[in-house]
């Protein structure tokens, strides 16, 4: 009697917060899966699409240029930035938890400058990084040509050579912080016995970094991998702001491709495919990322 | 026990009553006050004529009392959403094209009943009507008109030796040639936003270039879809545009602009290294006051031939949701007056308003093309939406300048996108 009477108190004290996941999390992942199977346009109501099955996949499939947005949102997007992340971001938390700065008594300022980028607003970022990108009066331009670098400016944010390196910098100069601040944090938690035990052994820094460093690391290495990388690939603003997408579609991902869809060409069950797809890619790393926290937890 | 009972009754009594409020809506209070929401798109900088309007009306109707919300940029998607789950703002302020996309859903309310019963003063005067009136129902009324002009620097022009801006698109590209050369490359004759982004100013201006070569993208054959160039009309376009870039005339870097007003367009106008742009009304009013020379406006090139510019501005609508129609109604009555208009510093959707304006000289330019201007009606009711034409034109003229495609590739992958649209 009293088991049953605490199991229905756990439920009732659980029920608030299975209703807002319930809300918030579980009725708009299956209102998506809904929207995908219909013809619907954002200016009809919920419920006034017309159902046609999996033509809308059919549809986001047959494009011919979806292949080649993918390939942009897997490779420049989220692979590419998250590695430089990575190695930035490894490299500045070694040099971070370095005595050296504990010494000069600079260790503070060091940490909160490293820290300004995260905590300016994406959009003021991006704002300000095309205002330096910018092809005639932008402030590197400036530099460089005065400088004698280059004869004119170059206009980084119109030329495929240079238009995506200039979005792959504006996404690790604002998201490197993140992933420093919880790499730092991992160093910090490395016990000093073991750098300690292996100098007595006679081993270098860099042989201390290899075997001592980078194992203990490894745990929150794959949780911030994990992490950026669903972060990233459903990123929208980052493009989005900066280019739109172009010149061309050379710079399309499926975020962007997944906003003209619904809202430029009024196709709401497109799009909703496009977020289905998305939803499914970033499913693996969540499992993935599930599975690594669960692996630390035990 | 007794105790986690009541928290847990609690935590879901507050629950209820968080959600159940979500969905209500403001009570008003009871005074006998009818109280309406107007929702408007432009920027807050361009709108202090229509505060100052709406201040006036508040003041002597008291009765009726007006809010003025500004919500930007335009997103009749929004209104879509809170108008089909009966929420939403009073009056709406609409896009020409949109006027479509809100009647279809019956979330606008049909006007032809009040204007029966209050009919407006001049509405026969009217312009744009047809993008409003859709079979036979009116469900928004034209107010504000806008068209591309040429804005330009005169003293720029003179110091290359030109003493008019171009009449037609061949001449437009000599002329601007001529001042970028005269300037040895310092000045660039035409500068344009030419970004792959949906909202790329180039758009107008590729149109423009296309109604002016007697073609467009879409046409309309009695309800019967088709595209309406060929490959070689369009890659006449896209190579003809791209001489700008090619001939070093415009800047490479306005290959990353939309914005017809970015300040690297306004910057050009005021140090004078930009010529000749193009750009609406209340842009050239913004950068007008931004920079220190003296900036005038004429017409495109080709823009005095009739149906060779586009005449665009805003529709007034009243969300079917409203339960104050008459009111509202009196409100858009207001909004349409030349009383508005005398602190609203926009052009009135009326060719009788109009011609009772006031206008600065230097705005010359839209006054003489608008009467040739003919909205973008000519796209209305394809499968395919404007702002798609729009983003995949965009695109591939982009992809041209930026060397990732030429222009027969380009125009024929324009071709092959709109007819995979059109058949749905």
């Amino acid at each position: 009697m009293t088991t049953r009477r605490t199991s229905l108190q756990a439920y009732l004290l659980s029920a608030p917060a299975l209703v807002i996941v319930a809300l918030l999390f579980l009725f708009p992942s299956i209102y998506n899966v809904i929207l995908s199977l219909q013809e619907i346009s954002p200016f009809q109501g919920p419920g006034d699409g017309e159902w046609i099955g999996l033509g809308n996949f059919e549809y986001v499939f047959g494009n011919p240029e979806f292949w080649a947005i993918a390939r942009n949102t897997v490779f420049w997007l989220t692979a590419l930035t998250v590695l430089l992340r990575i190695v930035f971001g490894l490299a500045l938390a070694v040099a971070l938890h370095s005595p050296v700065l504990r010494r000069w008594k600079v260790r503070g300022l060091a940490r909160t400058l490293v820290l300004i980028p995260w905590m300016v607003p994406q959009v003021v970022a991006i704002a300000s990084w095309r205002w330096l990108l910018d092809g005639s009066s932008g402030v590197l331009n400036q530099v460089l040509v005065g400088s004698g670098l280059t004869e004119s400016g170059v206009a980084f944010l119109a030329q495929t050579s240079t238009v995506w390196w200039s979005i792959v910098a504006i996404i690790v100069w604002r998201e490197l912080p993140f992933v420093v601040m919880v790499l730092l944090a991992g160093l910090q938690s490395i016990p000093d016995e073991q750098y300690e035990a292996a100098s007595l052994d006679g081993a270098g820094r860099i042989r201390a970094f290899r075997s001592i460093t980078v194992p203990n690391l490894r745990p929150v290495l794959t949780v911030v991998v994990l992490v950026t990388v669903i972060q990233t690939f459903n990123n929208f603003v980052y493009v989005w702001l900066t280019t739109g997408g172009g010149p061309g579609t050379y710079t399309a991902v499926l975020a962007t491709e997944l906003y003209s869809m619904a809202f430029f060409a009024n196709k709401l069950g497109a799009g909703a495919a496009i977020g289905l797809v998305m939803t499914m890619i970033m499913a693996v790393f969540a499992v993935l990322y599930m599975r690594a926290t669960r692996t630390e937890d035990q | 026990m007794k105790t986690s009972r009541y928290i847990a009754a609690a935590a879901v009594g507050a629950l209820a009553a968080t959600l159940a409020a979500c969905g209500g809506e403001g009570a008003e209070p009871d005074d006998g006050v009818v109280r309406l929401t107007f929702r408007q798109f432009d920027p807050a900088d361009q709108i202090q004529g229509l505060v100052q309007a709406v201040d006036t009306w508040n003041a002597d109707n008291p009765d009726i009392q007006v809010e003025l919300e500004t919500v930007t940029p335009n997103n009749p998607q929004q209104f879509a959403r809170e108008a089909n789950s009966g929420s939403g703002p009073d009056l709406i302020h609409i896009a020409l094209a949109d006027a479509a996309f809100l009647a279809d859903p019956n979330i606008l309310l049909p006007l032809d009943e009040l204007m029966t019963e209050q009919p407006l003063e001049d509405a026969d005067s009217l312009l744009a009507t047809d993008m409003t009136i859709l079979e036979e129902t009116t469900w928004a009324i034209p107010w504000t008109a806008d068209t591309m002009a040429m804005v330009y620097r005169e003293d720029v022009l003179a110091d290359a030796g030109v003493s008019g801006t171009p009449s037609d698109w061949p001449e437009m590209l000599d002329v601007a040639g001529q001042i970028t050369d005269s300037s040895g490359g310092e000045v660039s004759g035409f500068c344009f936003a030419a970004g792959a982004q949906q909202q790329a100013a180039q758009w107008f201006a590729i149109n423009y270039y296309m109604w002016n070569n007697d073609f467009q993208l879409i046409e309309n054959n009695g309800g019967d879809w088709s595209v309406g160039a060929t490959q070689d009309q369009l890659a006449g376009a896209i190579d003809y545009f791209n001489s700008f870039f090619t001939e070093g005339i415009t800047p490479t870097s306005m290959q990353a602009i939309t914005d017809y007003a970015d300040p690297s367009v306004a910057a050009g106008l005021g140090d004078g290294t930009c010529a000749m742009t193009f750009m609406p009304p209340a842009a050239f009013r913004a950068v007008q006051e931004q920079v220190d020379a003296e900036l005038l406006t004429a017409p495109m090139p080709g823009g005095l031939d009739d149906g060779s510019t586009h005449l665009g501005g805003r529709a007034l609508g009243i969300n079917a949701n409203t339960e104050h129609q008459d009111e509202a109604w009196q409100v858009v009555q207001y909004l349409l007056s030349a009383e508005t208009f005398e602190t609203y510093d926009q052009y009135p959707a009326s060719a009788s308003t109009i011609t009772q304006l006031d206008v600065d000289p230097a705005e010359q330019g839209f006054v003489d093309q608008l009467p040739h201007s003919v909205p973008f009606v000519r796209y209305i009711g394809a499968p395919i939406t404007i702002a798609s034409l729009q983003e995949l034109v965009n695109q591939q003229f982009s992809a041209v300048y930026s060397g990732q495609s030429d222009s027969a590739t380009a125009a024929q992958a324009i071709i092959d996108a709109i007819e995979r649209e059109l058949q749905g």
